[in-house]
């Protein structure tokens, strides 16, 4: 797989990256948001080193991994959109954004695009209800979003512009 | 001392709704020192601060002593701010607060309705301070309560909390001072100090502003607490999504070690004590204690039976106390002041203030904080403006996800753990989202029961098995496909997850579906029964079509109208193709005449 | 210390749960999650009480409870039969195809209702699976996901290293979800394939390759020791055989 091998030339980041904790059990979170931050994902040679080196079964490295929302088994794209599905952007119509997002990337939320530019995903609140419906792209949030406002912020990362569906 | 009072000082604020609307362009824009600023406001005094709370006009800039506030500011206004109102004495109007009520603008936001009712503890530093500045928080006042509490007896400290009455912030109100108690007369050792900063009710935005705009007040409360109960280590659990929180308690945490009031032998007095930051993992159920606990060890967070409180064996077995971030914001208060002042503001069996975070379908959208006791009524309708436009209010969710919708028949309830409780919902962390006829109530319990069923650590039946199952009947009645013994069935399955469920969010998990079901039942008849769904919401049963009476041909909705659905002449009443219209609302939403109507 | 159970006074002991202390007594309080190898989970909620205490009553799950003294505990009120029956119910609807959880659905007089039911579905969660796996040491499967996505599994549903083949899991499970297939000396569990060993005495099948080796390894014993070569029966018989010369 393509994905492997971008691991493989990257064991040396990877090392380091572990190496920066203690090998404790308690630090398996932080080892992943710092491997997830790196490979925009959780490689799975990833998890299994961080296994190793914290000495805690594969399974429970794993089970955290799957448990945790913050974290992906699959990679993201380069722009990863977080639509905030709180219950202010929910009432606001976040719907309409997600729905928007999806038939113009032709996604579903936790998918990715095929050329890796986009990925989506709702997430619970983003803690900026006052300005609500919002969404975060790659860490950005943009405010007080409609269906022409959202279309606005695709073209904005690349995507496909408004009336030329890809 | 004269001379400083003279200079002036800037506030940009720099919390997450008003970066999100350009604030640290703004804050920049001043920091770039455009027509010599700096000879009347040091660099030091242009400060970027946490949340000023009515984030809705946002961003602010707030010029001090004058204390001049602007609204929705714009980079590109601040040579003219400076111009008119730093190096001159002339207010920009256009950039004033335009109060809802009054229609008139308004140059000191202190004085609006939004404010004049807040009472400002847990927050008292938020949007005053520059956060990534100790010598800000040592100027109000800051770990000068660490002083006093070091020379006072551990038990008396303890006293104080207890006398002062405060209640757990984070939802479940359990007595503060009590649980210290507890802690400090256990034995083992070592002992740990918890803050939960894992906000994850989706509407809720306290804890946040508390951590990006006051860092020092948290690591102060748990330095207290550490003091008391005689333990070496303290961790912050902040949700990981929260990137200002993070990086502003790191600078504090920094900062406090460098200046002593962290690490070996504090201030002299012998304590010593470390925090460290875990950043959360995204999971809602880490919220509960003992969830939260399990994450930090490094497990999946699934929580284990409190039936040994964590103040005997919490984290890896040992004496914890673990409280939220307003819960140990209002700690160091509480030792300046004094529990008597502190007692003296709130209700009985709930003393002090409480911090809302104020969204929805309201005109002022922010964060409140109010004494307990104040009525829904001011703070939604007082303090937030009511509802906007001509909508008309529906009910009130309070206590985030596993809270209750309250309906306007009882919007003169005195907020307080108590009364919330009794009405059917609940304190929560104070997520307060208003609700208006768009909203759909059993599309709102729909709404929190999906969000619970990906929630739910899925460790205990109850909790797993019965939000399923609820959520197919709910899923159901939203498709058109519910019948009547479905609402038993509900009734009947939400009872055993609130008497049988593992933890709070498991026994919580049915609040906003029994709530609904109590106090809008007729919906969910209109559902069922009609077909209908009267706030237009659900989809499959609703159908929107233009009062031609009402119309006036105004154009927006057509012009707005994604799929082209909405035609007709200008001037002339328009009408909505039903083949086409995928039923978003956006049309219901932009007409100013209520011509817009569900069939 | 002395606790009241169904109006019986027993005599308990710090530390333990309700449920072990009632255990003792021969009352029986129903439980699907709990095995005494591994303690209370207080997971499946079934074996759920009411427990009294200076006046003031609460429903409680029995095996994580500890006892103290002077409680009252009900192992059976409207309430409680009105839980298990509906945790009975969600389970059954769950899981329909056990036949463990057919037989509880009727036991406990479950009222049909409309929901929706996975026609292949045996799992419960009850997680004894994962106790038991970890137990042997060799944690190869645990709980992915959450919420109602939560299932039982190997890292990416994989044939895993770290399993040993010795069907721990499918032993303790009470639904007979988990599959164990042997034919040809090889047994398949978990997508993967094991070898099996033949015991010396009887030439039954006793043990996996893997798990001999994982036990050779863990307890350093020699390749020739009983316990690598024959299966606990022959063992049994071998040792009553030494004790017999022994004696005689």
């Amino acid at each position: 797989m393509e994905t492997d091998a971008l691991i493989t030339n990257q064991s040396e980041e990877l090392d380091a990256i572990i190496n920066k904790y203690p090998g404790e059990k308690r630090y398996i979170m932080a080892i992943m948001h710092d491997i997830s931050r790196h490979f925009n994902y959780l490689p799975r040679q990833a998890l299994e080193a961080t296994a190793q080196y914290t000495g805690v079964p594969f399974s429970q490295v794993y089970s955290m991994a799957t448990f945790y929302k913050a974290f992906s088994l699959v990679p993201r794209g380069r722009v990863h959109f977080k639509v905030c599905d709180g219950t202010t952007c929910h009432i606001k119509g976040s719907q309409i954004i997600i729905d928007e997002i999806c038939s113009r990337l032709n996604i579903k939320p936790g998918e990715t695009t095929a050329d890796l530019q986009f990925s989506l995903e709702t997430v619970n609140c983003i803690g900026a209800c006052a300005i609500a419906p919002a969404l975060l792209a790659n860490g950005k949030v943009h405010p007080h979003l409609n269906a022409a406002g959202i279309r606005q912020v695709i073209a904005e990362y690349g995507g496909p512009e408004y009336g030329k569906k890809e | 001392m004269g001379k400083k009072s003279k200079r002036k000082q800037v506030l940009v604020c720099c919390g997450t709704g008003c970066i999100a609307n350009g604030g640290l362009d703004v804050y920049q824009a001043f920091k770039n020192n455009p027509g010599g600023l700096f000879e009347l406001a040091s660099s030091d005094d242009i400060k970027a601060t946490g949340c000023h709370g009515l984030c809705s006009s946002g961003p602010f800039v707030r010029i001090l002593p004058d204390d001049i506030t602007y609204c929705q500011v714009k980079a590109g206004d601040v040579e003219e701010i400076i111009e008119k109102s730093i190096k001159g004495n002339e207010l920009i109007k256009r950039l004033l607060y335009r109060d809802p009520q009054s229609k008139k603008r308004v140059q000191n936001l202190e004085k609006v309705a939004f404010n004049s009712m807040q009472l400002k503890k847990a927050l008292r530093n938020v949007g005053l301070i520059n956060p990534e500045s100790l010598q800000d928080y040592l100027d109000r006042q800051g770990y000068q309560a660490l002083r006093k509490a070091l020379k006072m007896k551990p038990e008396a400290v303890v006293q104080e909390i207890i006398d002062a009455g405060l209640r757990g912030r984070g939802g479940g109100g359990f007595p503060t001072g009590l649980k210290w108690k507890a802690c400090q007369a256990t034995t083992s050792t070592p002992k740990y100090i918890v803050c939960n900063g894992d906000e994850g009710d989706p509407g809720a935005f306290m804890d946040e502003s508390i951590m990006e705009g006051d860092p020092h007040n948290i690591l102060e409360g748990m330095l207290i607490c550490a003091y008391t109960v005689g333990a070496a280590k303290g961790f912050i659990y902040v949700r990981d999504e929260y990137a200002g929180s993070v990086a502003a308690l790191t600078k504090a945490i920094s900062d406090a070690r460098e200046h002593g009031f962290m690490g070996d032998n504090i201030l002299g007095s012998g304590l010593n004590f470390d925090i460290e930051i875990v950043r959360g993992g995204g999971a809602f159920v880490c919220g509960e204690e003992t969830a939260l606990l399990a994450s930090i060890e490094g497990n999946v967070g699934e929580p284990w039976d409190k039936y040994v409180f964590p103040t005997e064996k919490g984290l890896w077995g040992q004496p914890t106390v673990i409280n939220n971030v307003e819960t140990w914001s209002n700690v160091p208060l509480i030792l300046l002041e004094g529990a008597k002042k502190f007692a003296s503001t709130g209700t009985a069996g709930s003393k002090g203030t409480k911090v809302f975070s104020l969204v929805g379908k309201v005109v002022n959208t922010g964060l409140v904080e109010v004494p307990m006791g104040t009525s829904l009524r001011d703070i939604i309708f007082t303090i937030g403006g009511g509802v906007p436009g001509k909508r008309k209010f529906k009910a009130v969710q309070t206590g985030g996800p596993s809270g209750g919708c309250i309906p306007e028949s009882l919007l003169d309830l005195k907020v307080d753990f108590d009364s919330l409780g009794q009405a059917g919902s609940m304190m929560g962390s104070g997520g307060m989202i208003v609700m208006d006829d768009r909203t759909c109530m059993v599309e709102v319990a729909r709404y929190y029961l999906q969000f619970l069923a990906g929630e739910s650590c899925g460790k205990c039946v109850p909790c797993r098995e019965g939000i399923r199952s609820m959520l197919e009947i709910l899923e159901r009645i939203c498709n058109g496909g519910g019948c009547l013994q479905d609402l038993d069935l509900l009734e009947d399955i939400g009872e055993t997850v609130k008497t049988a469920a593992l933890c709070a969010l498991g026994r919580t998990a049915p609040n906003p579906v029994l709530s609904t079901l109590k106090y809008f039942r007729d919906e969910y008849l209109e559902h069922i029964v009609n077909h209908r769904c009267p706030a237009g919401v659900c989809k499959e049963l609703s159908e929107f079509y233009i009062d031609a009476e009402l119309c006036n041909g105004c154009g927006l909705c057509a012009k707005n109208c994604p799929v082209d659905a909405v035609q007709g002449e200008k001037k002339q009443p328009h009408v909505i193709d039903n083949s086409k219209c995928i039923k978003c609302g956006e049309c219901i939403n932009d007409c100013q005449f209520l011509a817009v109507k569900v069939r | 210390m002395k606790i009241l159970i169904d109006g019986i006074e027993i005599e308990a002991q710090p530390g333990e749960t309700i449920l072990e202390a009632t255990r003792r007594t021969g009352i029986h309080i129903p439980t699907l999650c709990y095995h005494e190898a591994f303690g209370g989970q207080g997971s499946c909620r079934f074996c759920m009480v009411e427990v009294t205490k200076n006046g003031s009553s609460r429903v409680v799950a029995s095996c994580t409870y500890p006892v103290n003294d002077g409680i009252e505990v009900k192992t059976s009120t409207p309430q409680i039969d009105k839980i298990r029956r509906n945790i009975a119910m969600l389970l059954y609807k769950r899981a329909p195809n056990s036949l463990f959880m057919q037989t509880l659905y009727k036991e406990y007089l479950c009222t049909e209702n409309n929901l929706v039911e996975d026609p292949y579905e045996k799992c419960i969660l009850c997680r004894l699976c994962v106790n038991a796996c970890a137990a042997m040491g060799a944690s190869a499967i645990s709980t992915v996901m959450r919420g109602t996505d939560k299932r039982v599994a190997t890292p990416y549903d994989d044939a895993s290293a770290a399993c040993i083949g010795c069907a721990a899991c499918a032993e303790v499970c009470p639904t007979g979800c988990i599959e164990v297939q042997e034919d040809n000396n090889i047994r398949r569990i978990w997508n993967r394939d094991f070898t099996m060993v033949a015991c010396e005495e009887c030439g039954k099948n006793f043990a996996t390759r893997e798990q001999l080796a994982y036990i050779a390894d863990r307890s350093k014993q020699e390749a020739d020791a009983d316990e690598l070569r024959l299966c606990t029966n022959c063992r049994r018989k071998v040792l009553a055989r030494k004790l017999e010369t022994f004696n005689g």
